[in-house]
């Protein structure tokens, strides 16, 4: 590999008109890693992966890849190759001259181009539709078409603007597996758009959620799943339960809150404890929630630690595990994830009272906006992050 | 887009284009200036100024056949001055009238039937292009091909007379006010399908389901949610055909066989004797009363917010 | 609901067909009437019944030249209407491509192209025709009357441009500066050929646009009439079926115009079109 596809952003900032898209955003996504940009639509991920491959130019900031400055550059002079949402393969040429794109217009001959694209379309297994029109290819084919055409210049980031977002749900998660293969084969980096959050821990090393122009958190996969930074995170990645409350005791590892219904919750602090008084976000892993019916009556669980009642609102059966959420009187929704065959030794149906448990060194403090300043992203070894998401 | 559909919505979305919507980097640039410069030119040298000097010639004076640059509002006075000139606006604005409700009725019902009941796409496309094509060809040979047809030895009458319902031949279909009026629905019926149909395509079908769910009858359906959700599409072909009505000369000079007249066909008797400052003034008036009648629409009908929508 | 034939059609749907047919039999019904009468026997008159059936009054178009320079006149307005579409053809596209940036002005020469469209047609050569007047040039078919056609073809083909940028994804143009196309490639090799149907269809446009024009023409045009000017003309002097073998034949030009335009319109559509829908995934990704 001859050119590093190391991509480094410095203070960036996008305006269109009056809409602020993209808010002084640093980051840095090291060589040969494989990103997600991660949030809801109108976040400004879409802005940003536009901005790398020089689509867009940033109002405001630097956009650095292998080290040099690439704003004002040309994409192709950028080392970089996009692949577009719907793929965006040119519907007058063949899937051939689709591939050959990139080597007709620099001028290579006919015959060297079409011998070139030929190999590339027999990587991918589609060799023999490289007479037929686009149209004619179904929607993972044609993925992959995109897919080489990106890959015949020998880029050294690929950049992926919602790739998996035109396919079905099978060949979807076919696909995002098929990705991951092709960026470690390649050594390059990929920057890969989405609003899947599962699409995004499965696919990525790092991880970066956004909203509203800025970074939420950039980090490992497992970490932004397992150790949200913020409470949005928490709540966006959707595996959590989020807590607040007043810090109203701090003992060793450990402080205790109280949120405006009375509950009282327990979680483990590292080195900077919050001080009493002081508001605190937290948040719990919904696979990590016992749910038992209630038999006492509600009263008793009223002081104690990490116990929430409430009753039944939606049971949602997910193949290896079920999804209660239940209803907390003066508090936001609350689901525990039960494991199928805890669920099935004590069923619990609608409406039923419910208490919620859980132990006080599962739960997770949310440092807040501390990240949002320059946020460089460690990738975890790959096979640690893939158990990691898998343990729950 | 479906064959030929890209071609036929002419009048379909003139303004979209015009949203902001920048390209990918919104820098400024001379580029849409060098590429909108030969539409300028072309429609500056071969309208605007031919429009200026519509309006200075009006103003001149005329000394048998020749032009006298001057400044003189003699023509307007005679244009105001004849009785004739206000018989020919009450004419042709009838004409205007009459030829704009036909062919809205017309425009209607053939893309309410082409849109709402015509299943197959690739059907609605064929049906559509037979009601384009004769647009494509001659007006002069569309025009005269009325007259063996409604003559005194007609087809029509002919069939009239073999089926009986009449035992000698009608008269007025031919070179009379009727004819003149068929004529001008055949040539200018278009105008009114094309937006009509391009402003129905577009409601989504959906909407029209819920109101079919919601206990809407059809003809609520039509006038609650068809109608005014084709108002753009309405108010476009009504500004074509009362301006194409208001402009002819042609048809009303053969098709009434010269016992009718217009306001441009007594202009082009002016300019045929080359008596260009009357009919200038002429044309002036023409010009401000059709650009008040455009208004009058643009007005009741935002025609530029709901294209650019 | 409405009551429902056994097909599932309603009832308004037949009466609506039959609206249709109606209207689509007036619209065809009459230039019927003169085709078959352009084959009129040589003692024919202007109306039926027809006195046999010859090519008699096709040949007195070209032999007898009775009816003024048809041949003339036919070639003149062929060579005018290819040079319109010509340059209907690049300024429109230049035009719809200019009106995807902002820029200012853009509203005043949209409404000027909107005006130029519906200003009368006489209105519009006679001041055209002025212009020439005063500026001491002669007026010809390929300077004045080209000029006063030109305001009446380019409004319509920069309609046209805008439906077809409507629909046209710039992610395609972005595809391609992403593979390394420049800015005239890009246009060459990507915009211009995936929107070659609505260009085929703004020369539709063009050429027939300019073929029958005869308004704007009428007065601008000099000393050499167009087609369509030479059937004016014979409208008031002609009274024998000559004219509506010159009708016949104007006509079929067009319709040949027409279905060759369609018809490759049709086939590039169809070479892009989906042929297999909906298949069904298969266990390499449906490779």
């Amino acid at each position: 590999m001859a050119a590093s596809g190391h991509i480094e952003l410095r203070s960036v900032t996008k305006r269109f008109d009056q809409t602020l898209a993209v808010d002084d955003i640093s980051l840095t996504i090291p060589h040969g890693s494989y990103c997600c940009l991660l949030g809801p639509s109108g976040c400004g991920k879409t802005t940003i992966l536009r901005m790398i491959a020089g689509h867009e130019t940033p109002t405001a900031g630097d956009i650095r890849i292998g080290g040099e400055s690439v704003v004002g550059l040309p994409p192709v002079r950028r080392g970089t190759a996009m692949m577009f949402q719907n793929y965006a393969l040119f519907p007058h040429l063949t899937v051939l001259d689709n591939v050959a794109f990139n080597l007709k217009v620099r001028g290579v001959g006919k015959a060297e181009r079409h011998r070139r694209a030929r190999e590339v379309l027999a990587q991918v297994q589609l060799d023999q539709f490289a007479d037929r029109m686009p149209a004619q290819l179904s929607g993972g084919q044609q993925q992959r078409v995109a897919l080489s055409r990106a890959l015949i210049t020998e880029p050294r980031v690929l950049l992926l603007d919602e790739p998996l977002s035109a396919l079905d749900e099978f060949l979807r998660l076919q696909m995002r597996g098929e990705l991951r293969r092709i960026q470690r084969e390649l050594g390059i980096t990929f920057v890969h758009v989405t609003h899947t959050q599962l699409e995004a821990i499965a696919v990525a090393d790092a991880v970066v959620v956004m909203e509203e122009g800025r970074i939420e958190q950039a980090a490992s996969a497992h970490e932004i799943y397992t150790l949200p930074a913020t409470a949005y995170v928490a709540r966006f990645m959707g595996g959590q339960n989020v807590l607040a409350g007043t810090v109203i005791a701090v003992n060793g590892g450990a402080v205790t809150l109280v949120d405006g219904t009375g509950a009282r919750f327990a979680t483990p602090v590292t080195s900077t404890a919050p001080a009493k008084g002081q508001e605190i976000f937290c948040c719990i892993r919904r696979d990590r929630i016992k749910v038992e019916k209630l038999r006492a009556p509600l009263s008793s669980v009223g002081e104690a630690t990490n116990v929430l009642a409430g009753t039944v609102h939606a049971i949602e059966y997910q193949g290896s595990y079920v999804k209660v959420t239940i209803d907390v009187p003066g508090r936001e929704q609350f689901v525990g994830n039960l494991p199928d065959h805890a669920f099935l030794t004590a069923p619990l149906d609608i409406g039923d009272a419910v208490v919620a448990r859980w132990a006080t060194e599962d739960v997770h403090l949310l440092t807040g906006d501390s990240t949002r300043t320059a946020t460089g992203v460690r990738p975890l070894p790959l096979e640690a992050q893939r158990d990691g998401v898998r343990s729950r | 887009m479906g064959t030929g559909g890209a071609i036929l919505r002419l009048a379909g979305h003139p303004l979209q284009a015009m949203r902001p919507q920048p390209l990918g980097t919104s820098r400024v640039t001379r580029t849409p200036y060098l590429l909108v410069a030969p539409l300028t030119v072309v429609l500056i040298v071969f309208f605007g100024i031919p429009l200026v000097l519509v309006v200075v010639v009006s103003f001149f004076d005329l000394d048998k056949f020749d032009i006298i640059p001057t400044f003189v509002l003699t023509n307007y006075a005679e244009v105001f001055g004849s009785s004739l000139t206000y018989a020919l606006y009450a004419k042709t604005i009838t004409y205007a009238l009459i030829v704009w409700a036909i062919t809205l009725v017309i425009g209607f019902t053939v893309s309410y039937f082409l849109v709402f009941h015509v299943r197959s796409v690739l059907v609605q496309m064929a049906l559509f292009l037979l009601c384009t094509v004769p647009f494509w060809t001659s007006n002069v040979i569309r025009m005269i091909s009325w007259i063996p047809f409604l003559g005194r030895h007609g087809l029509f009458n002919q069939s009239l007379i073999a089926v009986g319902i009449t035992d000698h031949p009608l008269e007025f279909l031919l070179f009379s006010n009727f004819s003149v009026v068929i004529a001008y629905v055949h040539l200018f019926s278009l105008f009114m399908i094309v937006p009509i149909f391009n402003s129905m395509a577009r409601i989504d079908r959906a909407v029209i389901e819920a109101a079919v769910d919601g206990g809407a009858s059809r003809a609520r359906v039509i006038t609650e949610i068809v109608i005014p959700l084709s108002k753009t599409g309405i108010a476009l072909g009504s500004i074509f055909v009362i301006a194409l009505v208001m402009g002819d000369f042609f048809v009303v000079k053969i098709m009434s066989g010269g016992q009718s007249s217009s306001v441009v066909a007594a202009m082009s008797n002016e300019i045929a004797i080359l008596q260009y400052p009357p009919a200038a003034a002429n044309a002036v008036c023409l010009l401000i009363i059709v650009m008040l009648m455009v208004a009058a629409i643009m007005r009741l009908v935002d025609v530029r917010r709901e294209l650019s929508g | 609901m409405t009551a429902r034939s056994s097909n599932g059609r309603p009832w308004t749907f037949y009466a609506l067909a039959a609206f249709f047919t109606l209207f689509v039999l007036f619209l065809y019904g009459p230039m019927s009437a003169i085709f078959i009468l352009s084959f009129q026997g040589p003692t024919g008159g202007l109306t039926f019944p027809m006195n046999g059936v010859s090519l008699h009054w096709f040949k007195a178009l070209v032999v007898q030249q009775r009816s003024g320079d048809f041949v003339g006149s036919f070639s003149r307005s062929i060579v005018l209407a290819i040079i319109v579409l010509a340059i209907t053809v690049v300024i429109s596209i230049m035009a719809g491509l200019a009106f995807r940036y902002r820029f200012r002005g853009a509203t005043a020469v949209f409404y000027m192209a909107i005006a130029s469209l519906i200003m009368p047609g006489l209105l519009l050569g006679l001041g055209v025709g002025l212009m020439f007047q005063f500026a001491h040039v002669s007026p010809a078919w390929f300077s004045s009357a080209l000029g006063a056609q030109l305001t009446w073809t380019l409004p319509f083909g920069l309609l046209i441009m805008f439906a077809v940028f409507s629909r046209f994804n710039r992610a395609y143009e972005e595809a391609a500066r992403d593979l390394g196309a420049s800015p005239w490639q890009t246009l060459r090799l990507v915009v211009l050929p995936i929107l070659l149907p609505g260009i085929i269809g703004v020369a539709l446009f063009g050429f027939t646009l300019s073929y029958d024009e005869f308004p704007r023409t009428l007065i601008p045009i000099g000393s050499r009439n167009t087609l369509p000017l030479e059937i004016w003309a014979m409208t008031t002097d002609v009274t024998s079926p000559a004219l509506y073998a010159l009708g016949t034949l104007t006509t079929a030009v067009s319709f040949v115009v027409i279905a060759v335009a369609l018809t490759s319109i049709a086939v590039i559509q169809r070479r892009r079109a989906r042929r297999q829908r909906d298949r069904t995934p298969g266990p390499l990704g449906d490779a």
